[in-house]
Parts: structure tokens; C-alpha cells; sequence
């Protein structure tokens, strides 16, 4: 028996939307159509500068003064919004639709307890009083899984972690029954495993009020999980709508295919078994970096050190031609060894090179920082904004090599060949750049001098993903021409397992576990955080 | 805020105020003139010179005489004044007393003129009333005290209206209308300028906090507009502006100085210019060491003000 | 270089901030030779006269030109409020540098020292300088550039600290660079803007002060046409004459607002990132 046409709960149809800028229009949106009804994910997908977010604040009808839009039409429920005055906008946004943002840190009120936050919502669309308000958001806590609604009610959000802050929004979000919720990237600030956690719990949530639910993120696998159709968005136009089970399988558009190739998957390895087992090239012999110093005042009054450990008594060999890679969450000490590895650490213990033992940064020669290089992960810090490219590559080669028959003009013009960059980029600054395309002049400094090994901390953690798929093939290619090792450190787990010979997993400053990657595969971990870990991501499936 | 913050910013202030006075004490022993000759005329004999520098000190090492300087500050004792012979202390606190009232008045009309100012600039930014605003701003910190306090002088202290006294001072105790009266063209002179710094600190502030994802989030919550410009804007914007206050407080002082002086204002400033005229020796140190200090404390007090109200900072 | 000078001047502050400060360059390179009058010439039967054909901005209580003695006063007020923040810019960047580079317990006391330091307002620190030293205007320019030094010192050391944490200086490190490389080459020039900046907008500040100072009679001294001194001078004349004090009084803001606008335009043009 049919139903009666229920309309979707929100449908956005032949939207546009155009940003004034001092140098001319700029298409956002274009011909944007998509529905989402009761009880259903959407999940919308792009790589930043898409327009998804965008799309968002449209939809909320939160746009700067610069907006400009096109047409089209986004009905709430059946209500078009576009045609709401400011008022009528207030009494339905925080009631019928709601948002989720990004990042808790800075989508809460630093100075306003979480409860208030929470109860203020209640009062405003409700009209509950300010007891019955506290009350309810107590109880809107208890149902995110807080462990303690009422004590979390009078904390501040500097006082909680992230997940905590996380869920609060959450709550927020869920506290009126809207018809629809925006999920902006709501994971992808927090850790590998709290992102976890807040993913059950928006399942959990999404399944028991069958809200419709917008998910917003950069991330194709872990929107394919959990959302029943994805939409695919590209420089502001939706460029492929499919349920989620066929996206990875089945991609129509060329440019969905593209984004599939480049996302990491665990089971397409992009390396060669690892070399045969030989003497080690860099040893790690119970290094420990300490960071803080002692205050006067502490001492006075007996405390105990201020110290804090970001390295623990780390001991590990990594093998000549193979890539070791390093992961963990943040502050679990991976960069801090790479920086005593660079020298720019102090540390205890020692390591050795090559067969050279090294207890101190002073000893590391110039034979040691020639054969070891660091690539960091913010291109935007580390070129000098001040050089232009060729200063920046002139440098090494000056500084580790006798002149050769080439002029340095030719040899800056063959490093940028090297990393794929046309000769005329010589003459550029950083800042006229793209962020894949400074990361690329990054590595080509780090291979100015040919190094045996090149330390890449979290080199593409700050890229789309389309660009990261672009660095690794630069570097595997690098590899292959130098036959470079490279120390590899990342918190994404299925890069590294895609190219990584060895992994060691570090929690807290502390080495837990040392596996070969094809060991991983067939037989599963030890340690139960590197199952925790492994369990937290979403793998791509189909 | 912790104990042990507080404990550590008292020991700063505690510094501070030494180094304070060991500045003033150093940069006052440079003064050309000896205060015995001062005292005595430049047709003293060497005898009484003699006899004169020994009683006051003079001849002892510099670190002795800081010494008995700084335990008699400490006392309570500022020495006695050269010029006219009476005890230097009574009669710096009276002036402080003085000052404060009118710092108190051009920081309270600063604020009622300033935070509604920077607020209105940041709402309407690049509308037609952010720029006045910042007009206004710009030709606020760019005009000297004095060149304000001539100008306020002819606008409003004609002799022929009789609109306000040009100079003076009436306790406000024995006359209040009277000594309001008096109050108005400096307290109005000093403003200007703080008033101009203010307004663009608020206007800054505010437009950073009104662009952060905490305030898109209570707009998107749907909480009305006052709400979350109050509660969730506002609040957050004044906050480092305490901070901004409380650094233009030295400013303040150093307007109270000229502004004293021009408006005949029986203030510590006055008190200092004319001590420096004459030359008095133990009231230019005592006059110099107060203002610092007083400077000194509303910074400290600022501090705690802040550390007390912004929930995020964890001092440790 | 052209690309941030043409940015500067694409910006509102910049553009007003450069032409205000481009006129005013006038009288300070030429002021001597474009006066109608000697600034110091007396003219008995026109004293305290408003503007008018002979003297176009009036006269004062000696009959003095007014337009005359501006010009000729403009050098001493813009060159030595100039001298004063470079002294004071250049004393601050050495010692702010310097306990930066230092860092652990120096740094520390070095820095609550200068915080110590600033706890005397500027007005009454630059005053008791010149007390000690004797009012003249090389002294008050001696003065404000002492003044200024922990300021600018602060600055100084922020703007290391912050460019230190960079990754290109830590790629610097890791090449195994010179100390000398990486002060000079990689550091410096990204320390400069911000330094240059602040120095802008503090030479308004030097302009006021300095004025302030001849005004209670501790800078330049009579007969200089330095303009605080002249606005000292017309105070008894207010009533009389108020364009004795009207016309200094407006040089001394157009200074100090050119100088502001022009740094609030420098910030944004120096920022290579934008």
C-alpha cells in the first residue's frame, strides 16, 4: 500500500552560490541537487577548497556578506528556507536543523560552563525554565555516554579532552529532536581512536532518533561505512551521487575513480618485499628525550620534577633500502624522536649510523647530516618565505658539495626535474605555491645532498588526499632511483601499511610494538592498543 | 588560577617595585646640583657645605644612602622636602589621592565611550561608522595631551561663557557640583586618547571572537541575536581588553602629568613638575617611585583580574 | 621589495599614511629655503595677527611669521623623533635578540628585568632622564630612545622567538648550518618586518612625547620653532590668538597619524604570506 509523499526531510535543489573577491566572482556551488530523507546518511565527500562546507553554511542559510547566491531552492521538510526572514531562521535553526563543527576546541565557548552551552538551547526552542533545562541537558549528557552528566555540566571546555567536548556538541545537536543534522568532519580533530568512539556513538544516535543526517567529510572510506548514499563534490558541483556499497566498486565519474585510486588501502602494497636482512644502517639504542625544566619554585616546595618524557628508552635498527615506518596518535613521541634523529633534540642514550655511534647532537658531523635528512609536515614553515626556490635548493648543494662540472643554476633546474616541478619554479617564493607543490620542493632540499636516509614526519598529513596519493608515488620513484631508506612517520594507518616494510606502533612515549607489515596482515597484532588502533579505521571496502 | 600563580606574580611585583626604585634612586643621583648647595645658596662656605652634606648623608658611599633611602620608604618616611621643609610623604599621598580620582573618572568614562564604540565599529565593519570610528581613532592617539587640553581650553573655558573653570580644584567633599565642575576638562583632555586606543583594541577583539566557530555555533543553535552577541561575543572581546586597560594606565599617568600642570590640578604630576624645577631632590624621587608603583599594582592587579576570569589559562 | 611597496600603497592606510608623509618629507628636507620669513624675525607692528595675505598662518606675540617658523620647525620635530625610535629600535633589537638567542635563566632575567623596567610610564621615565641629564633636545631624544628600549626589546625578542620555532629553521639545524647562517640568512630577514612596523607606529609616539617634553620646557629649548615648544609659548595667548596654537598642534597630529597609517599599511605589505 503506498504512503502518502512524505517530502525529504531536507532537499537542496539547483543551488548556486558565488563568493565576491577582490579579484572577481568565484563559483562556490553550482547546480547543487541532493535529498536526504527521515532516518537516512548522506554522506557528501571532497577535497578541500570543493565547496562542502560551504554547502553547509548555505544550507543553514549562515553565509558572509560576500555570498552572492545564484538560485535554486533548499526546503526544509518541505519549508523553503531561502525565503526566511533572520527571525524566522533563529526559531528554526538549533530546533529543526543543527550542526556538529569540526573542531570542539573551537566551536565551544571557552569561558561558558558545557551545561549552559547545552541548557541554552533548551530554554530558547523549548521554552523550559532554567531548572527544567539543566536538568534535561543532564540527561541529554547521560544518553552521549558521559560518565559523569552532572559534574561534566559545570566544567569548562579546557577542563575535558576532545571526544568529551565532542560529544557535548553532539548532544547539542540532538538536544531539540531536529529533522535534520550537518556533520562537518565532526572526527576529524580527534584521535584515531576517539574518532572512533564518537563514530559508534553518531551511529548509535542516528539509528535510535532517525534523524536525517548530512556527513560531511574529506575521508571516501570511512564515509562509505557508515552512510547509506554518498555524493561525490568537486569545485562546487556534485559530480557523482551512488549508494554507498557501489562507490569504491562501481564509480561512474572520472573524477570519483581518480579519488579512489588515491586513497590508502592496506591490501594494495606499493613496495617490494623488503631487502634481505642486513648489518643495520641507523640503530636507536635506549634513546630518551626529556622535555621542560625544573622551576625554582617547585624545587622550593618539594615537587616533584616537571619533566615530561616524550621519548622512552626507544631502541630500534632500521635496515638499509627498507621503509620503516613509525605511527601513533598525536603525543605519543614519534616526531620528538624524529627531531633527535634530525639533531634538534637533546637526548639520552644514543644511536648509530652506519656503524657511528652518536651519544650527543654536538657529535652529529656533517658526513651524518649529508647522509640523513629531515622533510617536515607543514610546508608552509618549513621553506623560508623570504628565499625563492632556487636560494632554497642552492643551499645544500653548496653546503655539502664540492663544485661540480654543472652550474648550481642547472643543478637547482635537475632537482626540481627530480620532484616533477617545471624549471621556471626556480625564480618563485613559497607563498606563490599550492601546498602539494611546496612539499615537493621540501623533498627535493632533502635529496639536494643524496642521502642514504630521509626522516618524513607526517609529510602529508596536512594534504588532500589526492595530492598525499601523488608525494608517496614521488617518493617510492625517488626510492627506487636512490635506493633511499626512509623512516616514515604517520598516524594514518592504512599509508603505512600500503608502503612500510617494518611498522613500530608508540602510545605515550613508549615503543609497544615492532611488526612486519606482512606479518600484520596474515597474522593480526600483539598488543592490544595496535589492535585498538587497527580496529579504529575504516578500511575502504569493495 | 593557582596559589602558586599568585605567589609568583606577588614575587614579580615585589622585583618590579625594587628595581623601580633602585631606576629612580640611580637616575636621581645623576641630577646636576648638589642638594646641599641647594639648600644653602651658591655662597655657602665649604664648612657648611661640609657640615650640611654630612647631616644629610651626602658624602656616605651611593649604596648606603639607597639603603637608608629605601628603609626609610619603607617606613613610611619619604625624607623632607627641600623646597619647603615639610615631610615629603603627607603630602605626595594627598596629591596621589587627588590623581586617583580623576585617573578613576577618564577611566570610567573611557570605558562607558569606548567599549559601545568598538562594539558598533566591529558590527559594522567597513560600513560607514567603522570608518568614522577609526577615524576618529587615528586622530585620537595621534593628538599630545597638551595640544587636546589647548584645544578643550578654547572650545570650553572662554573667560567671556564661563562654560568651565580653566584651572583649580574643589575637593569634592566640600562642594560636589563645584569639584565636578572642576573635574570635567581634564578628565575630557585625558580621555581622548584612551578612549581612541580602546575603541580600536575592542574593535579588534571583537571582530576576531565575532568570526570564531564558537559564535557561528550559537548563532547555528539558533539562540537570538542580543544572546549571542552578549553572552557568547561580548564577554569574550572584553576579556584581553582588561589586559589593554590596564597597560594604558601608564599612559594615563603620563597624561595626569601634563594634564596637572596645564589645568593647575593639585595632583601628584604637578607635584612632580614642580619638584623637578626646583630641583627638590627627595620629592622628585618620592613622586616618581609612587606613580611607578601605583602603575606597577594596576598591571599586577590586572593580571589576577585576568588570571581569575579567563577560565581557559591554567597558570601552574 | 616593489611587490610589498606596491601593496602598501594599494591599501587605504598605506596610500593615505605614504601621501601625508611624502608632503611632510617637504618642509623637512627644504623647510629653510621655502620659508617667506625668518622664523626668528620680529615684526612689531603685525604681533598675534590671524592668517592673512602677508602671513598667511598669522603671527605670534612677537609678530614672528607662524607658517615660517613650522617649516623650520618641522626638521627638529620629525628627524629627532626619527633618531629617538631608531636609537631606542636599535638598543632593543640587540638586547631582545641577544636573550632570545641566550634563552634558559638569562633570558629569564633579562626579560623580568625590561618588564621592571616598564613599569615606570614613558612620559615620566623620558622626564627623569632628561632631569638627570639637563633639558635639551639632543637629551629628550636620548631620553625617548632609553624610553623606548624595553618596548622594543620585547618586540624584538617575540618576533625571534616565534621566527626560531619555524621549520626552516629547524631545517637549518638539521643541515647543519653555522650559527652565523641561520641568524643572518635565515632568521633576520623574517624578524625585520615586524620590527620595522612597530618602529613606524612608535615614531608617532616619539613625535608626541618629544613634543610633550619641549612643551613642559624639558626639550628643545626658545627660540627653537620646534612645535611643542611653540604650543608652550602661545599658552598665555590662547584666547588672543588660539591659531598660535591651532597650527603646530595640527602638525604634530599629522605626523603622528602619518606615521600610524603608514605602519598599520607596512603591516599587511610586509606579510609575504598574503
Amino acid at each position: 500500500m503506498p504512503l502518502p509523499a512524505q517530502p525529504p526531510a531536507l532537499q537542496v535543489s539547483g543551488y548556486g552560490l558565488d563568493y565576491e573577491t577582490p579579484s572577481g566572482r568565484f563559483a562556490a556551488l553550482r547546480d547543487i541537487d541532493l535529498s536526504i530523507a527521515r532516518s537516512e546518511v548522506l554522506g557528501l565527500v571532497g577535497e578541500s577548497g570543493s565547496g562542502k562546507t560551504s554547502l553547509a553554511f548555505a544550507i543553514l542559510r549562515d553565509l558572509g556578506a560576500n555570498a552572492r547566491e545564484t538560485g535554486g531552492s533548499i526546503r526544509l521538510a518541505g519549508e523553503e528556507l531561502t525565503a526566511k526572514s533572520t527571525r524566522e531562521l533563529e526559531a528554526i535553526r538549533g530546533r529543526r536543523i543543527a550542526m556538529v563543527f569540526q573542531d570542539p576546541g573551537t566551536s565551544l565557548n571557552p569561558t561558558l560552563p558545557l551545561g549552559e552551552q547545552l541548557a541554552e538551547v533548551l530554554r530558547r526552542h523549548q521554552g523550559l525554565s532554567r531548572r527544567q533545562a539543566w536538568r534535561e541537558a543532564e540527561a541529554a549528557l547521560a544518553r552521549v555516554a558521559l560518565k559523569t552528566p552532572a559534574e561534566m555540566m559545570r566544567r569548562y571546555p579546557h577542563e575535558v579532552s576532545g571526544g568529551e567536548k565532542q560529544r557535548v556538541a553532539i548532544a547539542t545537536a540532538f538536544a531539540c529532536q531536529p529533522d535534520c543534522i550537518l556533520f562537518d568532519e565532526p572526527t576529524t580533530a580527534l584521535d584515531i581512536i576517539t574518532a572512533r568512539q564518537i563514530l559508534e556513538l553518531f551511529e548509535r544516535l542516528q539509528e535510535e532518533t532517525g534523524v536525517a543526517s548530512l556527513y560531511i567529510s574529506h575521508d571516501l572510506a570511512l564515509v562509505s561505512r557508515i552512510a547509506d548514499r554518498v555524493a561525490v563534490i568537486h569545485r562546487g558541483r556534485i559530480v557523482e551521487e551512488e549508494p554507498a556499497a557501489q562507490v569504491f566498486s562501481a564509480p561512474r565519474e572520472d573524477y570519483t575513480r581518480q579519488l579512489i585510486a588515491s586513497v590508502p588501502r592496506p591490501d594494495r602494497r606499493l613496495v617490494a618485499p623488503a631487502p634481505a636482512a642486513a648489518a643495520p644502517l641507523l640503530e636507536v639504542e635506549a634513546l630518551t628525550v626529556r622535555y621542560g625544566r625544573d622551576r625554582l619554585l617547585d624545587r622550593l616546595r618539594g615537587r616533584a620534577s616537571r619533566q615530561v618524557e616524550g621519548n622512552r628508552a626507544i631502541s630500534l635498527a632500521v635496515r638499509p633500502g627498507e621503509i620503516f615506518g613509525i605511527v601513533g596518535e598525536s603525543g605519543s613521541g614519534k616526531s620528538t624522536l624524529a627531531r633527535a634523529l634530525a639533531g634538534l633534540n637533546p637526548f639520552e642514550g644514543s644511536f648509530s649510523f652506519e656503524g657511528r655511534r652518536f651519544a650527543r647532537p654536538a657529535e652529529l658531523d656533517r658526513a651524518y647530516r649529508r647522509a640523513v635528512q629531515i622533510v617536515f609536515q607543514h610546508p608552509d614553515s618549513s621553506l623560508n618565505p623570504r628565499q625563492q626556490i632556487r636560494e632554497i635548493l642552492a643551499r645544500p648543494l653548496r653546503l655539502y658539495d664540492a663544485p661540480g662540472a654543472a652550474s648550481l643554476a642547472e643543478r637547482v633546474e635537475a632537482l626540481l626535474a627530480e620532484v616533477q616541478l617545471p624549471a621556471d619554479f626556480a625564480r618563485k617564493y613559497p607563498h606563490q605555491l599550492s601546498g602539494g607543490e611546496k612539499q615537493r620542493v621540501a623533498i627535493a632540499r632533502a635529496f639536494a645532498s643524496r642521502p642514504q636516509l630521509v626522516i618524513c614526519d607526517e609529510i602529508t598529513s596536512a594534504l588532500d588526499v589526492s595530492i598525499q596519493a601523488q608525494i608517496v608515488q614521488l617518493l617510492l620513484s625517488l626510492r627506487e632511483r636512490f635506493g633511499t631508506t626512509y623512516l616514515f612517520i604517520t598516524h594514518d594507518l592504512n599509508l603505512i601499511r600500503q608502503i612500510a616494510h617494518r611498522i613500530a606502533v608508540m602510545y605515550r612515549g613508549d615503543l609497544v610494538e615492532l611488526v612486519e607489515v606482512e606479518a600484520l596482515a596474515a597474522a593480526g597484532p600483539r598488543h592490544a592498543y595496535t589492535r585498538a588502533l587497527l580496529e579504529a579505521v575504516p578500511t575502504p571496502v569493495g | 588560577m593557582s596559589l602558586s600563580y599568585f605567589i609568583r606574580r606577588c614575587g614579580y611585583i615585589v622585583f618590579t617595585l625594587l628595581v623601580v626604585s633602585l631606576l629612580v634612586f640611580g637616575i636621581t643621583q645623576l641630577l646636576p646640583g648638589n642638594a646641599a648647595v641647594m639648600l644653602l645658596g651658591e655662597n655657602a662656605t665649604p664648612e657648611a657645605l661640609a657640615a650640611v652634606s654630612s647631616r644629610l648623608g651626602l658624602d656616605q658611599p651611593a649604596w648606603l644612602q639607597y639603603w637608608h633611602w629605601l628603609s626609610g620608604v619603607l617606613a613610611g618616611d619619604f625624607g623632607t622636602s627641600l623646597r619647603t621643609g615639610l615631610p615629603v610623604g603627607p603630602m605626595i599621598f594627598g596629591a596621589l589621592g587627588r590623581s586617583l580620582l580623576l585617573a578613576a573618572a577618564a577611566l570610567l568614562l573611557m570605558l562607558a565611550v569606548a567599549v559601545p564604540l568598538g562594539v558598533v565599529a566591529a558590527l559594522k565593519r567597513g560600513r560607514l561608522a567603522d570608518l568614522l570610528v577609526s577615524l576618529v581613532s587615528y586622530v585620537g592617539v595621534s593628538v599630545p595631551e597638551f595640544v587636546t587640553a589647548t584645544i578643550v581650553l578654547i572650545l570650553l573655558a572662554d573667560p567671556a561663557l564661563r562654560l568651565f573653570p580653566a584651572s583649580g580644584y574643589v575637593p569634592l567633599g566640600e562642594d560636589f557640583w563645584a569639584g565636578l565642575h572642576h573635574l570635567v576638562l581634564p578628565v575630557l583632555t585625558i580621555s581622548v586618547i584612551l578612549v581612541a586606543h580602546v575603541s580600536r583594541m575592542v574593535r579588534s577583539e571583537m571582530v576576531d571572537v565575532l568570526h570564531s566557530d564558537y559564535v557561528r555555533a550559537a548563532r547555528l543553535k539558533g539562540l537570538r541575536r542580543r544572546t549571542v552577541l552578549i553572552r557568547h561575543a561580548l564577554r569574550n572581546a572584553l576579556l584581553p581588553t582588561i589586559t589593554v586597560v590596564a597597560l594604558d594606565v601608564g599612559y594615563l599617568l603620563g597624561g595626569i602629568i601634563v594634564v596637572e600642570e596645564i589645568f593647575a590640578f593639585p595632583g601628584i604630576g604637578r607635584q612632580l613638575i614642580v619638584a623637578i624645577q626646583a630641583r627638590d631632590l627627595p620629592a622628585i624621587q618620592a613622586g616618581a617611585l609612587v606613580m611607578a608603583a601605583t602603575y606597577g599594582l594596576a598591571n599586577f592587579a590586572a593580571d589576577i583580574a585576568y588570571a581569575w576570569l579567563d577560565k581557559r589559562i591554567q597558570y601552574d | 621589495m616593489t611587490e610589498a611597496l606596491a601593496r602598501l600603497l594599494r591599501s587605504p592606510q598605506g596610500a593615505l599614511g605614504s601621501a601625508l608623509l611624502l608632503a611632510l618629507a617637504v618642509p623637512v628636507v627644504a623647510g629653510p629655503w621655502l620659508a617667506p620669513y625668518d622664523p626668528e624675525q620680529f615684526h612689531f607692528t603685525a604681533r598675534l595677527l590671524g592668517p592673512g595675505p602677508d602671513f598667511w598662518l598669522g603671527t605670534d606675540q612677537f609678530g614672528r611669521d607662524l607658517l615660517s617658523r613650522l617649516l623650520v620647525g618641522a626638521r627638529s620635530t620629525v628627524l629627532m623623533a626619527v633618531a629617538a625610535t631608531a636609537l631606542g629600535t636599535g638598543l632593543g633589537a640587540v638586547i631582545g635578540n641577544v636573550s632570545a638567542f641566550a634563552g634558559g635563566r638569562l633570558d629569564e632575567i633579562v626579560m623580568r628585568l625590561l618588564d621592571a623596567v616598564m613599569a615606570i610610564p614613558g612620559l615620566l621615565f623620558a622626564l627623569l632622564i632628561v632631569t638627570a641629564l639637563g633639558a635639551s633636545e639632543l637629551n629628550a631624544l636620548i631620553a625617548i630612545g632609553i624610553t623606548f628600549t624595553p618596548g622594543m626589546a620585547r618586540i624584538a625578542r617575540s618576533v625571534a622567538l616565534t621566527v626560531r620555532k619555524q621549520d626552516y629553521v629547524s631545517a637549518a639545524i638539521a643541515r647543519g648550518e653555522t650559527q652565523g647562517y641561520i641568524v643572518l640568512r635565515e632568521m633576520l630577514p623574517n624578524c625585520v618586518a615586524p620590527i620595522i612596523v612597530e618602529a613606524t607606529i612608535r615614531v608617532a609616539f616619539a613625535v608626541m612625547l618629544l613634543a610633550t617634553l619641549s612643551f613642559l620646557g624639558l626639550g628643545a629649548q626658545p627660540p627653537s620653532s620646534e612645535w611643542g615648544l611653540m604650543v608652550a609659548e602661545a599658552r598665555q595667548f590662547i584666547f588672543r590668538n588660539p591659531w598660535m596654537i591651532v597650527w603646530p598642534g595640527i602638525a604634530i597630529a599629522v605626523v603622528a597619524v602619518g606615521f600610524n597609517l603608514l605602519g598599520d599599511g607596512l603591516r599587511d605589505a610586509l606579510n609575504p604570506r598574503t
